[in-house]
């Protein structure tokens, strides 16, 4: 391959190979002070199993490394043109985010995964005193631990030689799966996957079997993405490229049904600059999913979570301060957008030719400003205030030959915002988030809005939801949580089938064995009413429907990459058991099988990844 | 219990989590209390509205909607009633008589089910006009402004359930035989077939075989599926003979399928008798509506309204409701078979059978009938077509034989002779204005307006169609289900207030709504006589002893008639002195009572008068 004459190529190590197991997008300050750890967990290792080797030769190369990773941004070590010395601020990502994506709900868009926009690393050469203060303290921390960890090591070097063990499961040269990308010159792989292999016992495939939107992940079906990528440094101008293209794949696949064919879906192709004529400022343009945080266990973007053709821009202050901005548009197939006729040709030519009557498109703004205030070395608190506005022009549908319909000019709206706390530990957090949405907003990215108002519009249409989502990991042990309130009405004034309060609360607990072995637990209750009146079995009295949901799982797996809830990749065998009541059950159609059993298995083995994918990455 | 509880619980830790996002099903959800909303059914005026044609009040329910295509659906909602409920009681009307409520065959051979008459769920609502909840909220809404609401219900038939499957090939088929030279072209429709007294017989080139094979219809894009409640979907809870050919053949008017495919139920049977009392009496137990309008009701037994009626009734006054009318259609001029519905019966023994309640059977039916003998023989013999005017003195001289003239015990407290519902047109006939298409405009309309004002004075309860108000003149069915909407609802029409200054006048003189009548002048005369096309009644007494008034009409469409033919005038009970004044008229023309008691009173062309003692008269301001 012949470079390109503006591309200069990277002469360092993109980012240096870390013998770990993945772990889940940490701040740079977590990932550092991990990084920390594991050098020193090796030169311990090493030094304990090749005693011959000098320990000290050794400590030193490895305080080098350690001093690299945790002083240098990435982009910084990676760059022969960044500006060195000065720390990226340590919490500028997300801390508890990168769920894997996942197929929605059926009601939703599919889910598709658009980090957050990278975040450029470097900063100013000219540094405040609050800065070195950060940058001294940041020193002290790591020496100290270098200190442990040489007094570690001594300990272990006094001990007598142990024999020969078999060295950790962990593939070498894994890179952490979540890690901030570095901006190597190149084409690059990444992929979220998830394939399953499950029945109902009864002899039917698995099922998911949650009734409100965002349920438990433990029953979702196979999903795949593939990122191709190409990054280059651009010396010229002291920017980096990153070009991003993902196709996604749904179930069923070509050895399930025997149908040579797949669900593919192109979920980014876009062209994303960063650093380009101002430190801190990126830009993209093109197909992007385009989201924040997520909660993981029910594989959902509580506050945003868009995905338009559009394009957008960030910018990161050193106080920890971000802003982005997108604007994006869509037209989802349906004759709320499009409608497509049969009309003569022009100048009375023979045959019929398609022409859209109506043909309007949705435009989708979205500003998200975000502030990270530190706590301690590690831990932090996020602050996100977020608002979105669609738009799109009124327009006509033909109703009948030659008669139409007005179709008004739409609005809608989203403001929200969420609180993150973090460690900076092993992915503890918890977030908690809040949204309320109106008119055409409120239908959700890829509206397609049903039971308009009476003025065929979405006004009055709104959904409220109030989210918590969290992790927390001691020792061996984890646990999990998604919950949320959603409340959505459609455009109706009356109540219909539509209309929806639903709620879930959802814990999975965690313990590993031996860093090679775990075992999931998950319980979760979900409650969905809707808006329309049943007559309960054997009662006279029409009452509102109120689903009841409840779903335990208990999930064995191989955790390939070492302990952690957001570590990767898995292979696990998965039960669940759900129990519905009657409401639930009325919620299915006659003869669904859902509709006739108040208990429902699942049981499955499948496998689960995600690596080097800038849907999951944070940076 | 625990189950309910832990629902509850659940329930309002979403309430409180949603600060305020409960639903609000308009109390359905709740214990309904059902209560009687009528004091006096003869002081109500009924306004028949076809859901689908009246307003568009909820989007969100529009679907599979043609506005253009007469014959389907075109968005009405129970909404869009609530939504003009200003526009109704600006006009005056009191009662809303809704079309079926329950869910329907959606469509058939490209027509739809918009009018409610084609039933396949009978315990749930027709989802194009909303659900229960909208049902009880129209309801509600209504009672609120003093309103009644009367729904249409059906008991002969559900819809297109099933289809006969005569060749036994499985699949309903159209079938053509014959070449049309040495057999007839013949079209049989598995669905519609032919009455065949013995049950539709399964036929293939050998010949008969026996009784065809019955398959229910599953599909649902079309609703054609099997009924409910679950005894609908029993083969012999039917009749299976076909449709009926001869409305005059008893066993077919009775026993055939309605035209149109739609599945005769075997009303003789208990199930069927209990399954109908149950799920009718139920949609009142939750929407609280006040009466029933029973289609059909001649093509179904008198055993069956025998054990019908009076069910509803004691079932809705254990509840709390009284005072509860069901009013029944028989499609029919016969007088004396229209009016049986109303009359006492004994019924014979094998009916207890079916008796649960250990009530005895004891032969009443229906409160009232909708009074077709009288749309035929005034409104379009006289009213439209200006024939003479003694035929309606004679219906009414006939109705105290034909109708009952005791109140149903349990029922609404008027005897049935009383309880007649007067229709100028309905939703199965051509408007009155299509039926006088003929004549200028002004006299269409000056037609109409006499017979509405006969509709308003005679004895009965007025009920006025849809888009009367706003000179709508469709032909026959669908022509004559107009959009209202297109109207504007406008309030400023010359029909829209002649309307609404008889409903004041009648609600002004309670002898207008309660009084006795009599008739005092009637001709046979229709030319150039001088009392040609003149028709006269007074009313006074019954319970309203106080009040009186005299309503004279002139039916012809030409010239002014009187009261009088060679020399023989009108005799009225107004004492003699009384000065009579006209409260229809804008000129108020007063005739005073002779020495004789009597009145000679000259109408215009195709006009009315009512007459009301000097001191009586009230503004209607």
């Amino acid at each position: 391959m012949t470079a390109h004459p503006h591309i200069r190529r990277r002469e360092t190590e993109p980012r240096a190979p870390v013998h770990a197991p993945a772990k889940p997008p940490f701040p740079l300050a977590m990932v550092y002070s991990r990084a920390v750890r594991r050098v020193a967990r090796s030169v311990i290792e090493r030094s304990v199993s090749k005693p011959r080797r000098p320990r000290r030769a050794g400590l030193t190369a490895a305080c080098t490394v350690i001093l690299s990773l945790a002083i240098l941004p990435p982009d910084a070590r990676a760059s022969p043109f960044a500006i060195p010395a000065v720390a990226s601020p340590p919490s500028t990502s997300p801390p508890a985010v990168d769920p894997p994506a996942a197929d929605p709900p059926a009601a939703d868009p599919p889910a598709q995964d658009a980090p957050d926009l990278p975040t450029t690393t470097t900063t100013s050469p000219t540094s405040s005193a609050a800065e070195v203060e950060a940058l001294e303290r940041r020193l002290a921390a790591v020496e100290a631990r270098l200190a442990e960890v040489e007094g570690e090591a001594d300990t272990l070097a006094e001990r007598p030689a142990a024999p020969e063990t078999p060295a950790p499961l962990r593939a070498p040269g894994t890179l952490d799966g979540q890690a901030p990308p570095n901006y190597a010159d190149g084409f690059h792989f990444g992929s979220y996957g998830r394939v399953m292999v499950a029945g109902d016992g009864r002899g039917r495939p698995g099922r998911n079997t949650d009734i409100v939107a965002h349920g438990s992940r433990l029953d979702e079906s196979t999903y795949a993405e593939l990122e191709l990528r190409r990054e280059d440094a651009w010396e010229s101008v002291g920017a980096y490229t990153r070009i991003v293209a993902t196709m996604a794949m749904a179930a069923p696949v070509f050895h399930y049904d025997a149908n040579f064919d797949a669900k593919i879906a192109i979920r980014n192709l876009y062209l994303e600059e960063t650093g380009l004529g101002l430190k801190g400022l990126s830009v993209w343009a093109g197909s992007r999913m385009y989201r924040g945080d997520d909660i993981y266990v029910l594989d959902w973007w509580p506050l945003d979570n868009l995905n338009t053709l559009g394009g957008g821009a960030a910018y990161r202050f050193k106080t920890g301060t971000f802003v982005k901005i997108h604007s994006g548009i869509n037209q989802p197939q349906s004759d709320f957008y499009v409608q497509t006729v049969t009309r003569s040709p022009p100048l009375e030519m023979p045959g019929a030719i398609p022409v859209n009557i109506l043909d309007r498109q949705k435009i989708t703004n979205s500003l998200k400003l975000g502030h990270v205030i530190n706590v301690g070395e590690t831990g932090g608190v996020k602050v996100i205030a977020y608002g979105e506005t669609h738009h799109m022009r009124a327009g006509q549908r033909e109703v009948d030959d030659n008669a139409f319909e007005d179709l008004p000019s739409e609005f809608g709206y989203v403001a929200g915002g969420e609180l993150s706390l973090f460690t900076g530990k092993r992915s503890t957090h918890l977030n908690a988030w809040v949204r309320y949405a109106g008119g055409l907003a409120a239908y959700g990215d890829f509206a397609r809005p049903t039971q308009p108002a009476p003025d065929n519009s979405t006004k009055g249409a709104r959904e409220l939801v109030v989210a918590l989502g969290g992790n927390y990991e001691v020792g061996p042990f984890a646990l999990m949580l998604g919950s949320y309130f959603r409340s959505f009405r459609n455009a109706s004034p009356a109540l219909d089938y539509d209309d929806i309060d639903e709620g879930i609360i959802l814990l999975r607990p965690q313990v590993w064995i031996k860093d090679i072995f775990g075992l999931a637990l998950e319980g979760s209750y979900q409650v969905q009413q809707r808006g329309a009146l049943w007559n309960p079995p054997g009662e006279d009295d029409l009452r509102p429907l109120v689903g009841t949901v409840g779903k335990i799982g208990v999930v064995p797996f191989l955790a390939i990459a070492g302990r952690g809830s957001y570590s990767r990749p898995h292979l696990r065998f998965i039960y669940t058991a759900t129990m519905r009541n009657d409401a639930a059950r009325a919620m299915y159609a006659t003869d669904d099988v859902m509709s006739l059993r108040n208990v429902d298995h699942f049981i499955g083995f499948g496998a689960e990844w995600w690596f080097g994918s800038t849907s999951y990455f944070r940076d | 219990m625990k189950q309910r509880a832990l629902h509850h619980f659940v329930a309002s830790l979403a309430l409180l989590m949603g600060a305020g996002s409960c639903m609000d099903f308009n109390g359905v959800d709740k214990e309904i209390n059902i209560t009687t909303h009528v004091d006096d059914w003869r002081d109500e005026v009924i306004y028949q509205i076809l859901v689908d044609r009246f307003a568009n009040g909820d989007e969100g329910n529009d679907y599979r909607i043609d506005a253009n295509a007469p014959a389907r659906y075109h968005g009405g909602d129970w909404q869009g009633i609530v939504d003009n409920l200003d526009y109704l009681e600006t006009l005056g009307v009191t009662a809303l008589w809704i079309s079926p409520v329950v869910k329907n065959v959606e469509t058939d051979a490209d027509v739809d089910g918009y009018h409610g008459y084609w039933a396949q769920d009978f315990e749930a609502t027709n989802p194009h006009f909303g659900d229960m909840a909208a049902l009880r909220g129209l309801v509600d809404a209504a009672h609120a402004r003093g309103m009644k609401v009367i729904i249409d219900i059906v008991a002969n038939h559900v819809g297109q359930a099933f289809y006969y499957d005569i060749n036994m090939n499985g699949s309903a088929d159209v079938l053509i035989q014959g070449n049309g030279i040495d057999s007839p072209v013949v079209h049989i429709n598995e669905y519609d077939p032919d009455f065949d007294a013995r049950g539709i017989q399964a036929f293939t080139s050998l010949g008969e075989a026996g009784p065809a094979p019955v398959i229910f219809g599953n599909d649902p894009a079309t609703n054609h599926m099997p009924p409910n409640p679950a005894p609908f979907r029993k083969v012999e809870n039917y009749n299976r003979k076909g449709r009926t050919i001869d409305f005059e053949d008893e066993d077919q008017l009775l026993h055939g399928d309605f035209p149109g495919g739609l599945k005769d139920l075997d009303t003789r049977r208990c199930e069927v008798k209990r399954t109908f009392v149950d799920v009718y009496a139920r949609w009142i137990e939750l929407s609280d509506a006040d009466g029933f309008r029973i289609d059909t009701i001649k093509h179904v037994e008198y055993e069956f309204w025998r054990y019908f009626a009076p069910h509803i009734r004691r079932r809705l006054a254990a509840k709390g409701k009284t005072n509860f009318f069901m009013f029944g259609e028989a499609f029919d001029g016969r007088d004396d078979l229209v009016g049986s519905f109303t009359k006492t019966f004994p019924p014979d023994p094998s009916e207890e059978a079916c008796e649960t309640d250990g009530q005895p059977i004891t032969g009443e039916q229906v409160d009232g009938v909708f009074y077709f003998p009288q749309y035929f023989q005034a409104i379009r013999d006289v009213f439209q077509y200006a024939q003479s005017t003694d035929r309606i003195e004679q219906l009414w001289a006939d109705r105290s034989a034909n109708y009952g003239t005791q109140p149903v015990p349990g029922g609404i407290g008027i005897p049935p002779t009383e309880a007649v519902v007067n229709f100028l047109d309905n939703h199965d006939v051509a408007r009155f204005l299509y039926g006088v298409q003929d004549q200028p405009a002004p006299v269409q309309r000056a037609l109409m307006h006499n017979a509405l004002a006969f509709v308003f004075t005679a004895q009965g309860i007025p009920c006025l169609y849809y888009g009367t108000e706003q000179d709508f003149a469709g032909g026959n069915d669908p022509a004559n289900r107009e959009d209202l909407w297109t109207s504007g609802y406008a309030t400023d029409g010359d029909t829209f207030q002649w309307i609404q200054r008889l409903i004041k006048i009648r609600n002004s003189y309670t002898a207008l709504r309660r009084g006795d009548l009599s008739v005092v002048w009637s001709t046979s005369r229709t030319g150039d006589e001088e009392d040609a096309g003149v028709f006269a009644f007074q009313r006074n007494g019954g319970d309203q002893a106080n009040g009186y008034v005299l309503v004279v009409f002139n039916t012809h469409r030409s010239k002014e008639s009187h009261t009088g033919f060679e020399g023989n005038t009108m005799s009225v009970i107004a004492p003699p002195g009384t000065v009579l004044v006209d409260v229809l008229g804008p000129a108020q023309q007063s005739f005073t009572v002779s020495a004789d008691g009597r009145i000679d009173v000259t109408v215009p062309a195709s006009s009315a008068m009512i007459l009301v003692p000097q001191g009586d008269v009230t503004s209607l301001d």
